[in-house]
């Protein structure tokens, strides 16, 4: 059997998903990645490669997430794309009518807008983390509710608290005022949702036409609390997909598929990436004062990439 | 030995450096230019600037600091207008004031005024001034002006044949900083063309901007900037807008965007604004505005500041181009 596979390693979490010829996900991994983004790509390629059946071939794959250029490499990926492609083709491969994806991961939360399979717009958090997965940890967190059960307390409350959700420092500050008020703990969680769906659709989601359908994917679509409070911001169903955790690993590996139709082979170094001893180490270049970080990636001790120079002389290696 | 006269490398001298550079050489000055922008240049001018700077007043700062120490002269003249009708952004205005306040150790500033808004030939009248500063006749500052307008004008018309800025004015440049640009062909086949616009002192410091010209290169992209296009067609684009846009800058960017969406000549837009700039919140709206109306080009609008990061950027241009080159290849298949 063919198969595809695609890695998309963001902030918090690393996600892999397997795909077959018929782009059907066989299998998916989901892991933190611990700021340590190569060993958990490396764990993550052991998990998934025990799921799989023992007669497969791999004939193409992908990387995605902010640690993408890194994971190519790491991988030998047949196309590294960004996060927004990869998962507005994997919303529109299993929602072909979708025409709004909101996007909302560890770090930053993304709107897409689809038009006829296509995607015609994009925007992203630009300075502010509020609405973002991180802050909604870290307030579950505060008010000693585990996170897995944050969306279903959301649920429970009848009677939403309004907190303002303008800025996470200050969404924090309002939710501490309204608990020594002696607002319920539910209600508190239900507005807190409520705070970051209207921020998100203030500023990611400002100045565009969000159309039905909308898909609602990336790590915080786990939280019903989330879906309900933008269904009822927007008055229409927003679709949660079966895989919405590791929506941008099916895409980028649906787009390994296509970048093969082109390329035939693949650069794909194979399972055995997983035990192959890869470092990364950094170094200040001193050639002129904007003193760079350079990153070297080296394996078994060699170095086979580099990047964060500015003026781009420490990217090409002498051999 | 010649007096020396130091010319930030920030603001309008993306534009009238070849002007101001001939005229002071022509009367035996010589001209010295801040180094490039790097991050400890800008880090020394944070500490001098007021609240509420944009960022290229910012940056504008540590270009001047940089000249303190090394010239005779600082050249910070008062642009009020250049051309009949606009205005230059009024924290141009005050720049020179701006520095005088925040630095102690200054040489002397030269801060001529420049008003053309009603007289667009009274542009020698102030040249007459500075001139007379350094105690010349007004039969070489006569000459000097007329050469000065001469380059200019070469500049100017080296610019709308589609050349990029950065090279064409290196060819005045003492030391100009390496060119990253190399008009590469785009992989898939078909070039992309995409427009970028914005301050000229925002699309040409390879610094502030993480180098977005070349990062679009390198992604396929030929860039086509507002200085490609000539006067005539911004004005005819402008005249149209029921309310004046009166800002010069501004104007240009606007008239040569509307332009670039109208000829159908490209498959993509990116404003590029400073954080903390007024007129540029209103461009990127008007921009936005015209562009929904033609859904066959992408539009991209990015912010940049100080503490720009270069993922998020890479992140978004990368993103811009894929959805170009994906939906070109659904409108071929």
């Amino acid at each position: 059997m063919n198969i595809y596979l695609g890695i998309d390693v963001g902030s918090i979490s690393t996600n892999l998903a397997v795909i077959d010829e018929e782009k059907k996900v066989l299998a998916w991994e989901y892991l933190l990645t611990g700021g340590r983004p190569i060993e958990a790509v490396q764990r993550g390629l052991k998990e998934i490669e025990k799921k799989l059946p023992s007669q497969v071939e791999i004939r193409g794959g992908g990387s995605t997430g902010s640690a993408r250029h890194l994971t190519g490499i790491l991988i030998g990926a047949d196309t590294v794309k960004s996060e927004i492609i990869a998962h507005a083709v994997a919303a529109s491969h299993l929602i072909p009518e979708v025409k709004t994806i909101f996007e909302i991961g560890g770090q930053d939360s993304k709107i897409i807008i689809v038009r006829d399979g296509v995607v015609v717009d994009f925007a992203m958090n630009t300075i502010c983390a509020a609405g973002t997965g991180s802050f909604l940890d870290h307030q579950a967190q505060r008010l000693g509710v585990p996170i897995e059960e944050f969306g279903n307390l959301a649920l429970q409350s009848k009677t939403p608290t309004r907190v303002a959700g303008r800025c996470t420092v200050f969404a924090e500050s309002d939710m501490i005022h309204k608990q020594q008020t002696g607002h319920a703990t539910e209600n508190i969680v239900a507005g807190l949702c409520q705070a970051l769906v209207r921020n998100y659709l203030n500023n990611v989601g400002k100045g565009k036409e969000l159309l039905p359908p909308v898909v609602f994917q990336g790590g915080v679509a786990a939280n019903k609390g989330m879906k309900a409070a933008f269904e009822e911001e927007l008055g229409y169903e927003v679709i949660v997909p079966e895989y919405y955790h590791v929506m941008g690993a099916i895409g980028v590996a649906i787009l390994a598929q296509e970048t093969i139709v082109e390329t035939k082979k693949t650069k794909f170094k194979g399972f055995e990436v997983s035990e192959v001893d890869y470092k990364t180490r950094s170094f200040e270049c001193t050639g002129c004062p904007n003193l760079c970080e350079v990153i070297e990636v080296l394996m078994s001790g060699e170095v086979i990439s580099r990047w964060g120079d500015r003026c781009g002389k420490w990217e090409v290696l002498e051999k | 030995m010649a007096i020396k006269v130091g010319i930030p490398r920030a603001l309008l001298y993306y534009r009238l450096y070849p002007f101001w550079k001939t005229f002071f050489n022509s009367l035996g000055i010589e001209v010295v230019v801040s180094d490039k922008t790097t991050k400890k240049l800008l880090k020394e001018g944070l500490k001098y600037v007021p609240d509420e700077a944009c960022l290229s007043i910012k940056v504008a700062f540590g270009h001047v600091k940089d000249l303190i120490g090394k010239v005779d002269y600082l050249f910070l003249p008062r642009l009020v207008s250049l051309e009949r009708g606009t205005y230059i952004c009024p924290k141009f205005i005050g720049f020179p004031d701006m520095i005088r306040s925040a630095f102690d150790n200054l040489p002397p500033v030269i801060d001529t005024s420049f008003n053309l808004r009603r007289r667009p030939s009274n542009l020698f009248l102030p040249m007459c001034r500075i001139g007379r500063i350094f105690k010349k006749s007004f039969l070489s500052i006569h000459q000097a002006y007329k050469k000065a307008l001469e380059e200019e004008s070469k500049y100017l018309s080296s610019l709308r044949k589609g050349n990029l800025l950065p090279e064409v004015l290196s060819s005045w440049e003492e030391n100009p900083p390496p060119l990253l640009n190399t008009h590469l062909k785009s992989k898939s086949g078909g070039e992309l063309r995409i427009a970028l616009v914005g301050h000229p002192y925002n699309l040409y410091d390879f610094f502030v901007n993480l180098n977005i010209i070349k990062k679009l290169e390198n992604l396929g992209a030929r860039v086509i900037t507002p200085e490609m296009v000539s006067p005539l067609a911004i004005k005819k684009e402008t005249d149209k807008i029921p309310q004046e846009v009166y800002w010069s800058l501004g104007r240009e960017i606007v008239g040569a965007s509307f332009y670039l969406i109208e000829s159908g000549s490209i498959d993509g837009l990116v404003h590029l604004g400073s954080f903390g700039c007024g007129p540029d919140s209103f461009l990127r709206e008007l921009i936005a505005d015209k562009i929904r109306k033609y859904p066959e080009i992408a539009y991209l609008s990015l912010i940049l500041d100080e503490h720009s990061g270069e993922a998020g950027l890479v992140t978004r241009l990368e993103a811009f181009i894929d959805l170009i080159e994906r939906r070109k290849a659904k409108v071929r298949s």
